[in-house]
């Protein structure tokens, strides 16, 4: 196929509209809050980039991550990915299977050497030697080490990437880990969600584009512009919260009038991603907004935080055991104090 | 494991064990002391009702000592009360006994919760600077009376900011609000906060012994 | 140390007016030569023994809000920190919480409760003694309940078996043990006092009749300051026609034991007075004007005794009231406005709170209440033993000012008690003021305004 070597080249190519591209621009930019004209600067960067090379790892995943990317609703926003990078290796999506396709990624490894981007989805198994996933009979471990040596940058997309997500859960039988667990020498931007929101995948792959290095991160790897607010912060039901209204059941009065749902075990004040303001599906709703609470699926361990019912201000074990048992406990140990102060008592007295 | 995961895990867990343990060990510890019997005429025989009326009427004092204890008085009950709004008033905290117990009750608005912290934390601040200056109160005063103090600030202070999210991350704030609970549990035993139910028991007993004598309750 | 010794080193001045002390140095006293570890181990040791689920209630449940303070007539006289009713027990919480608490295996292990010193005890005499009547109005302002006079009672037994009494009190007690009367009022200088007031006064004054219904008791100090009592209390008995006698194994109703917390001689002064009346085969022992006495038998007694006492015992106040009452005794009106001092062991602290009113309601009189009355009373500050001690005079009359203040408040022309311990408090403060009142006893109102059958 012989595509545009630029970006601007190979939209007009497509069909895309400037008009499009430029709104597009406007788009990423403020979804990232950057300063005004940055929609302008990011228009011309980004329609005089060459495209950039892309190198896409699936381990230890469901694909529910390139799904959510490729069936966002907008098709103009997968287009534009699309159209602005040179996407040389995804199991998925490639027509090239096999040794075609193997010899496909290694081909751009070697001519990107130092300058593709890796994006990974999926955790990496590390348990009896990696074994629970391997391709092309290579384990997702050695792959990552080998894939991560040339790149300049990598993306975690998924939580499962990122903090290791639902395989990393108890009791985690493949020792599945992130992949900043393994890889220590590269800058790693994690862009974690069960799935993570389309325009946020796009968002900083624009960013990377334009701006040739990742957005600030926060303490745990996750770019700032979309992570930085909890959905409980910029949630519509937040007032609900303020006034102490809550929805007691999932078909109740308070339900029905759209009060808080952090009774039922909503994560919102905890996870910290654009749910509540990006939104899904082209920005038409997002959990909560139907009704149901988050269950925090962007935040580390969120498989293992206690039923998504759950409460947050409520103890994560059922302590009912323990505290009979503590009760018994002291019950035993006051009567043995009280037996040794009465016994001691009956020793004075009878010295006398 | 992080923080909240640590927090609302072993923490409480052993927080609450220990809460327990501790409780009953001290209550099973005095109460099973020797009781010798009484056997002076009573004059009055229900002597329970002695100490039905001394645990209702001690709760405020008399007019004799109404002058003279007023603002001690009136301090205690404000935080007193403000802890009672806020402990079983505010929703979070609901669910958090609902957990334990299956009991529910309505909240109150948030609004009155936040009014309530800051009325709580002022009076709680007027009662360490008053135990601090008050001659009679620092010659009583040991390292329980203070660090009782701080166990009972700590979770309404670090509650309100958990609220408003202020000073760090919601999930470190809740956290080390539900770890500064878990300090005031396991300390809750061996203090003087035990007062709570020690309240029933000492007035009971000494209204009960005084009605027995018709002595002034 | 002999009891010579004693006298000589520390002279008891008894007899003397009270304001004639003129030094009372700040010191404490030692009973005994045992050594210092020793006096700790005693001290605990009592202590710890008499310790019940009750006292252990009592002082897990200290809160340290200091309210106590402002019931106690020692601290709103001085406003002194260390006269706070519940400090008076530090050594003893400090003792309980280490030796006999539910936690104290850890507070011994980890040593977070020191063990109580020697110093800390000498130090303490002054607070345990001197500066605490037992008079309990700390016990009603207290929110926690507790009853910081019993707790002082108990600590006064550690403190007495640990040889750190002040002297005075001990010396009386001792006197009472070893004499039958703290002041002098033994059995033969008891009846010889009956006989020459039966003849002064033209009544008749039984003693040790082999059988009576009732038998009548009278404090020491009634016996030797104010043997009008006796005189009254025949008056009255003899008035109403009843079998009665003084019992000459048991008419001493002072109980110093108590008071010095010696346990022994407390038990052994209660028994007396039982046994007596069980002797005469008497249903009412009648105990005289004097507050701790009326604790000691009417509360204390039957169980000191081991079970229910074979009968019944009332103080001089309430036998007035119940013959008041059913019109056995008819008084002429007194013309007269007068206030009453609740003695606090009576009143307070033994319930016997509307007999005297009673009684004053026979003479036809409605006693102006003093602001804080009835169980709520100031304590006159002589209670507890406190008068007998002459360190303790300076805090005692400042204390004692409040009451004045009181009375005078009042602005009644009388001013009647049913204690002679109050009234030997008052008749001191009297002369140290230079006080126009004079408190008179209630018995001996009666006894004046009899109406003759």
């Amino acid at each position: 196929m012989n595509e545009p070597d630029t970006l601007g080249a190979g939209l007009a190519h497509s069909g895309v509209s400037r008009r499009s591209f430029l709104k597009f621009c406007t788009v990423m930019a403020s979804l990232m809050a950057l300063p005004p004209g940055a929609a302008q600067a990011m228009a011309a960067a980004l329609s005089q980039a060459k495209r950039q090379s892309v190198i896409w790892l699936s381990f230890q995943e469901c694909t529910g991550c390139v799904e959510s990317l490729t069936r966002s609703f907008d098709p103009t926003l997968e287009q534009m990915i699309f159209e602005m990078i040179s996407l040389d290796y995804q199991e998925t999506l490639q027509a090239a299977a096999g040794e075609a396709a193997e010899s496909a990624r290694d081909e751009a490894m070697k001519s990107s050497y130092g300058k593709y981007l890796l994006i990974v989805d999926g955790s990496i198994p590390t348990k009896d030697g990696g074994v629970y996933s391997t391709v092309a009979g290579v384990s997702n471990h050695d792959r990552l080490i080998d894939a991560a040596r040339g790149a300049a940058a990598i993306v975690a997309v998924g939580t499962c990437s990122s903090y290791g997500g639902i395989p990393h859960a108890n009791p985690n039988p493949t020792g599945a880990v992130s992949v900043s667990d393994i890889i220590k020498d590269k800058p790693i931007m994690n862009v974690p969600g069960c799935p993570p929101i389309p325009s946020v995948i796009a968002g900083t792959l624009a960013y990377f584009v334009t701006y040739g290095k990742l957005p600030e991160l926060d303490h745990i790897g996750r770019p700032k512009v979309f992570y930085a607010d909890t959905i409980h912060d910029r949630c519509y039901r937040r007032p609900f919260y303020d006034q102490g209204k809550f929805a007691k059941t999932f078909d109740d009065e308070g339900a029905r009038n759209g009060w808080c749902l952090y009774e039922l075990g909503c994560k919102g004040p905890t996870t910290y991603n654009a749910c509540a303001t990006i939104k899904w599906n082209g920005g038409v709703s997002y959990p909560i907004e139907s009704g149901h609470g988050c269950l925090g699926c962007s935040e580390p361990n969120f498989w293992d935080k206690g039923s998504f019912y759950r409460p947050l201000s409520t103890p994560l074990a059922d302590n009912a055991h323990i505290i009979a048992a503590g009760t018994l406990g002291g019950i035993a140990a006051g009567a043995v104090a009280a037996g040794l102060s009465r016994k001691h008592q009956t020793h004075i007295g009878e010295e006398k | 494991m992080d923080l909240l995961q640590f927090a609302r895990g072993p923490a409480l867990t052993w927080a609450a064990t220990v809460f327990v343990f501790g409780i009953t060990w001290r209550l099973v510890g005095i109460l099973l002391l020797q009781r010798s019997p009484d056997f002076s005429e009573a004059r009055n025989a229900t002597s329970w009702l002695g100490a039905i009326k001394l645990i209702v009427t001690r709760s405020w004092p008399r007019r004799e000592f109404r002058q003279r204890t007023l603002f001690a008085q009136s301090v205690g009950y404000i935080f007193h009360i403000g802890l009672v709004i806020i402990v079983f008033g505010f929703a979070p905290h609901i669910l958090f006994f609902k957990a334990l117990t299956g009991l529910v009750w309505p909240n109150l608005p948030s609004a009155v919760i936040n009014l309530t912290s800051a009325i709580t934390l002022a009076a709680l601040i007027v009662v360490l600077v008053r135990r601090l200056s008050h001659p009679v109160l620092r010659l009583l005063s040991n390292f329980d009376d203070y660090f009782s103090w701080l166990v009972t600030f700590a979770p309404v202070a670090t509650g309100m900011l958990t609220v408003a999210h202020f000073g760090a991350r919601y999930e470190t704030l809740l956290a080390i609000h539900i770890l500064s609970v878990a300090l005031l549990l396991v300390w809750f035993p061996f203090g003087k906060l035990m007062h709570s139910a020690l309240v029933f028991i000492s007035r009971g007993t000494t209204g009960a012994l005084f009605e027995r004598k018709g002595a002034s309750i | 140390m002999s009891t010579a010794d004693i006298d000589s080193i520390h002279p008891l001045e008894l007899d003397q007016p009270r304001f004639s002390v003129k030094n009372p140095a700040v010191r404490y006293d030692k009973q005994g030569e045992l050594p210092d570890v020793q006096r700790v181990e005693l001290a605990m040791r009592a202590f710890v023994k008499d310790f019940g689920a009750v006292a252990a209630t009592y002082l897990e449940s200290c809160i340290h809000c200091g309210m106590c303070a402002d019931a106690c007539h020692f601290y709103v006289a001085t406003e002194d920190p260390k006269y706070t009713p519940i400090w008076k027990l530090e050594p003893f919480k400090q003792a309980y919480k280490r030796e006999a608490g539910p936690f104290a295996a850890i507070y011994r292990v980890l040593n977070l409760k020191k063990k109580v010193t020697v110093e800390q005890l000498e130090a303490w005499q002054e607070l345990i003694y001197d500066s605490c009547t037992m008079c309990g109005r700390c016990t009603l302002v207290c929110p926690m309940g507790i009853d910081i006079a019993s707790l002082v009672g108990l600590a006064r037994h550690g403190m007495n078996q640990a040889g750190l009494v002040p002297h005075e009190l001990w010396a009386v007690a001792e006197r009472a043990q070893r004499e039958g009367s703290p002041l002098g009022a033994t059995p033969k200088v008891f009846k010889d006092r009956c006989e020459w007031l039966a003849d002064d006064n033209q009544v008749d004054i039984p003693v040790d009749k082999v059988q009576a219904d009732v038998v009548a008791t009278m404090s020491s100090i009634e016996i030797m300051k104010y043997p009008d009592s006796i005189v009254a209390t025949a008056k009255i008995l003899n008035h109403l026609g009843l079998n009665w006698t003084f019992r000459s194994d048991g008419y001493e109703a002072t109980n110093f034991g108590m008071l010095s917390g010696n346990s022994a001689w407390q038990q052994e002064a209660s028994m007396k007075l039982i046994h007596a009346t069980i002797a005469a085969g008497a249903k009412l022992l009648i105990l005289p004007e004097c507050g701790h006495a009326y604790g000691a038998i009417r509360w204390q007694g039957a169980n000191i005794y081991g079970k229910p006492l074979p009968f019944r015992v009332l103080h001089i106040s309430e036998f007035l009231a119940e013959n008041t009452q059913n019109g056995a005794i008819k008084t002429k009106p007194l013309d007269k406005t007068l206030t009453f001092h609740d003695p606090c062991q009576i009143s307070r602290r033994g319930g016997a709170i509307e007999a005297p009113r009673e009684v004053l309601n026979g003479l036809g009189v409605v006693p102006i209440e003093m602001k804080d009355t009835r169980g709520l009373n100031w304590c006159c500050g002589g209670g507890g033993g406190v008068v007998t001690i002459h360190r303790a005079d300076p805090i005692r009359y400042k204390a004692f000012q409040i009451k004045m203040r009181q009375v005078d408040d009042t602005g009644a022309e009388l001013l009647v008690s049913s204690c002679s311990n109050c009234r030997q408090t008052f008749d001191d403060g009297q002369d140290h003021f230079h006080w126009d009142k004079t408190m008179l006893s209630l018995l001996e109102l009666v006894a004046d305004n009899l109406e003759e059958k």
